[in-house]
């Protein structure tokens, strides 16, 4: 078959929801190319809006659709009503720009932005009609994937023909090529297995390590993705995102993506505001996105904001900046700058004492918020939203009841401001993450972290504030997922076929679908949730992160010491 | 561009039909509209803004096109703050809009007349694979007596597709191809997709036979017209 989407009549796309999702011919959709020397699918294992905001997805797509003789199209998880229309047609899942079948492309590229889509990159190689594991794929496409999830490639090892850690601009270039050749050769699919071992970076599980986290030292002088698709339904962030800078050096003890994307590399302000220029012309979106990890710490923020307000280039331009960490200055700034998108005042201080901020190494103070809350008392901000974490190492129920204490006088000030502030708390289980100084530590108990939130609830029932929450079982197998072994890959696949997927969604996710996974593979999630010692081998420690052991173990001494404890 | 300039300088109109075709035509209503704003803003035309806290550009459009329609009757009307030359802004905007979306013409300027709210009148033509089923739905369409139940602000409601029909005949060279002439917008009148909708109830297991629905004109009722009168 050349061409799925042909396949489908009206009347079956008139039955699903949003078919648009599912038929590409976006603008900006990279063109056919004759013979091309590769064919490659960027996969996202999640819904068609959440893709298309993906920045991963959109560096990859113009990086490998520059190249004359490289084809790149797009694939996303299909929403259940689709999936069902193509397993019962008997339809495989295919590339949006040509309607190819997955199975028929040279290489499959797989992003893992978050552990709860591996089950959804099963659905995917299921119906693409691969085998899911490596050994079992004798032809069709490599599988590849990467992604700040992936950051321990074991639990999706079984899966993967090759898994890269770290920043992949680069790196999918080389892999490409590698392929290319391979292509050439007649390699065999060990063979072009084993070349595809000289990318840094790249660890395929076939061989042994050791494999070093892959760095693009070049991001400050690269291009970002100038001329994204725009999708023909609405995406979940409706802005043409901006990437000041990559990496974060604050080193919150328990941030993953602090650790991953190290070092700090900026884009300067008149490289920015080109690119700015050339990105909204591209799209025509009306909003214009800063990313970064942190975005109040780029060095000259003051001045990217007012040149990028000289430079406006349509009447209703916005800029948004999603993570900003709000303080007296960064207030004063959004004051000055009316084209800037005031959503809610967000603060994440993650615990609620100064004495556990200062264990996890979080550098927001209670001052910080109190002050920024007078100051932005008449103002257009209306709600604050505040995440926290509970089950973080060295805690103790004082520290929990620090969180009630600190909303309770935020409600105070809420109170007294024209017009009132609405305060919401988001509560989470803290999962300790590999390549963290806390990758040793325990993951709170079920129990725990309910009794530790209902603390919370009931300190906070009388008040004014809304209480959200992750649910607890997901926090743990979280954990499991993120500090797994090879082990874990058959957890997964046990946990796909029990039907599980779309795991990031309440209205999908099946506690009892996984809890089946766990009994039938004979995977002890308590293996996984204890706490290591410090000098114990960690099956991830293959891996060269770029951020020595030595560091880590310092660190983890040094929340401790913070705590007035031993590790 | 400046908004301040852009509000004081004097407003003209323009009209922009296009057509919505092949894979463009599963783009919901809501949808098309931000793909085409997208559009305007890659051109950076000099349109007007409407005042408030959220700015957008003055923009109205035709009447909702049921998703899976496929068009050559739809449009668009934009307040400009200047000139534009229409071959040349055809020739850029068919460059930005998504495949299977096509200016066909541009009125400038567009002087709007207001007709009071009467609804329109469409023609719309029906590709069947099958001539015998091209006829079934002829004589659905032409019987005085086909009604059926549909959803309608929460409720269900009966409705009599002759209040809405105004005609319909097989092309004289193609007994496959079914044209018909619908008013809609009208108290109590069906819409052409909940009548679409349900002929493909009627048509059931055959439905599949029905493989494109074109909206091929559109013209606004200037008086309330009356079926009976056909
Ligand atoms: S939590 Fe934020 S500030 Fe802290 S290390 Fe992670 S990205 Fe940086």
């Amino acid at each position: 078959m050349k061409n799925v989407i042909e396949a489908l009549s009206h009347w079956e796309l008139l039955e699903i929801e949003k078919p648009a999702r599912y038929l590409g011919g976006e603008v900006n959709q990279a063109t056919a190319k004759e013979s091309p020397a590769l064919r490659t699918c960027l996969v996202f294992p999640d819904l068609y809006e959440l893709g298309m905001s993906n920045l991963a997805l959109k560096i990859f797509y113009e990086t490998l659709n520059q190249r004359p003789d490289i084809v790149a199209e797009r694939a996303f998880s299909p929403w259940p009503d689709f999936e069902s229309l193509l397993r019962r047609r008997g339809l495989p899942l295919y590339g949006l720009e040509s309607g190819m079948p997955l199975k028929d492309f040279d290489v499959i590229f797989v992003t893992l932005p978050y552990e709860m889509t591996f089950t959804n990159v099963l659905n995917i190689l299921d119906l693409a009609g691969l085998p899911l594991s490596w050994k079992d794929r004798i032809d069709g496409p490599l599988v590849i994937a990467g992604g700040p999830s992936a950051s321990n490639p074991l639990p999706v090892a079984k899966f993967m023909d090759a898994i890269l850690i770290g920043d992949g601009e680069e790196a999918i270039i080389e892999i490409c090529d590698s392929l290319i050749a391979a292509k050439k050769a007649g390699a065999n699919r060990s063979e072009t297995r084993r070349a595809l071992t000289k990318v840094e970076g790249l660890w395929v599980p076939e061989f042994p390590g050791p494999v070093k986290r892959r760095v693009f030292k070049l991001f400050s002088q690269s291009q970002p993705p100038l001329k994204p698709v725009v999708p023909n339904v609405q995406a979940i962030h409706n802005r043409a995102p901006l990437e000041i800078f990559r990496g974060c050096m604050k080193g919150c003890r328990f941030c993953n993506a602090g650790f991953f994307y190290r070092p700090k590399r900026e884009r300067s302000v008149e490289d920015l505001v080109k690119y700015a220029g050339d990105l909204l012309q591209n799209t025509g979106e009306e909003s214009l996105g800063l990313l970064s990890l942190s975005t109040s710490d780029y060095n000259n923020l003051e001045d990217l904001i007012h040149s990028l307000d000289k430079a406006k280039l349509y009447p209703e331009q916005s800029v948004s900046i999603p993570s900003m960490r709000m303080n007296d200055n960064t207030i004063a700034l959004l004051d000055a700058t009316p084209h800037i998108r005031k959503g809610g005042l967000t603060f994440a201080p993650e615990a609620g004492t100064q004495r556990l901020r200062n264990v996890i190494n979080k550098n927001v103070t209670e001052e910080d918020i109190i002050s920024v809350m007078k100051a932005t008392g008449g103002s257009d901000y209306r709600t604050v939203k505040l995440y926290f974490m509970m089950g973080l190492p060295f805690e103790t129920d004082e520290d929990i009841y620090g969180i009630v204490d600190l909303v309770k006088r935020l409600e105070a000030i809420g109170k007294t401001t024209k017009p009132r502030k609405q305060i919401s708390i988001s509560l989470s289980g803290f999962v300790p993450k590999p390549f963290t100084p806390f990758q040793w530590s325990e993951q709170a108990s079920m129990a725990e972290l309910k009794r530790k939130r209902q603390i919370v609830c009931r300190g906070l029932e009388n008040g004014s504030s809304r209480v959200s929450w992750r649910e607890e079982f997901l926090c743990l197998l979280e954990s499991v997922l993120s500090r797994g072994d090879e082990r874990i890959g058959d957890l997964i696949e046990s946990a796909f076929r029990n039907g599980c997927k779309f795991d990031g969604w309440h209205e999908f996710f099946s506690k009892e679908k996984w809890e089946k996974a766990f009994t039938e593979t004979g995977v002890k999630a308590e293996d996984y949730l204890r706490e290591r010692p410090v000098d114990a081998q960690l099956p991830w420690d293959f891996i060269d992160f770029q951020v020595p052991r030595t560091y880590l173990e310092n660190e983890y001494r040094l929340a401790a010491k913070a705590a007035g404890e031993q590790p | 561009m400046n908004s301040e300039t852009t509000q004081s300088r004097p407003e003209v109109k323009i009209r922009v039909e296009y057509s919505k075709t092949s894979q463009s035509r599963y783009i919901a209503h809501l949808d098309t509209i931000d793909v085409i704003c997208k559009a305007l803003r890659r051109l950076q035309l000099p349109y007007a803004v409407t005042q408030g806290c959220h700015v957008r550009p003055k923009i109205s459009f035709g009447p909702p096109l049921p998703l899976g329609h496929a068009s050559y009757c739809e449009y668009f009307v934009l307040t400009l703050t200047g000139p534009v030359d229409s071959q040349a802004l055809s020739e850029s905007l068919n460059r930005e809009l998504p495949s299977g979306m096509r200016v066909i013409s541009i009125a400038n300027p567009y002087v709007e007349t207001r007709n009071g709210n009467f609804g329109e009148k469409l023609h719309y033509r029906f590709s069947f694979t099958r001539a015998e089923i091209a006829e079934t739905a002829r004589q659905w369409l032409l019987n005085p007596e086909t009604s059926f139940a549909a959803e309608s602000k929460g409720k269900t409601r009966t409705y009599a597709i002759r209040s809405a029909v105004l005609g319909a005949s097989l092309a004289e060279n193609d007994s496959l191809i079914l044209e018909a002439d619908f008013i809609q917008g009208q108290a109590d009148v069906p819409s052409v997709s909940k009548i679409v909708t349900a002929l493909a109830g009627f048509l059931d297991a055959q439905k599949d036979c029905l493989k494109l629905i074109e909206r091929i004109s559109l013209s606004e009722l200037k008086q309330k017209q009356e079926i009976s009168s056909t």
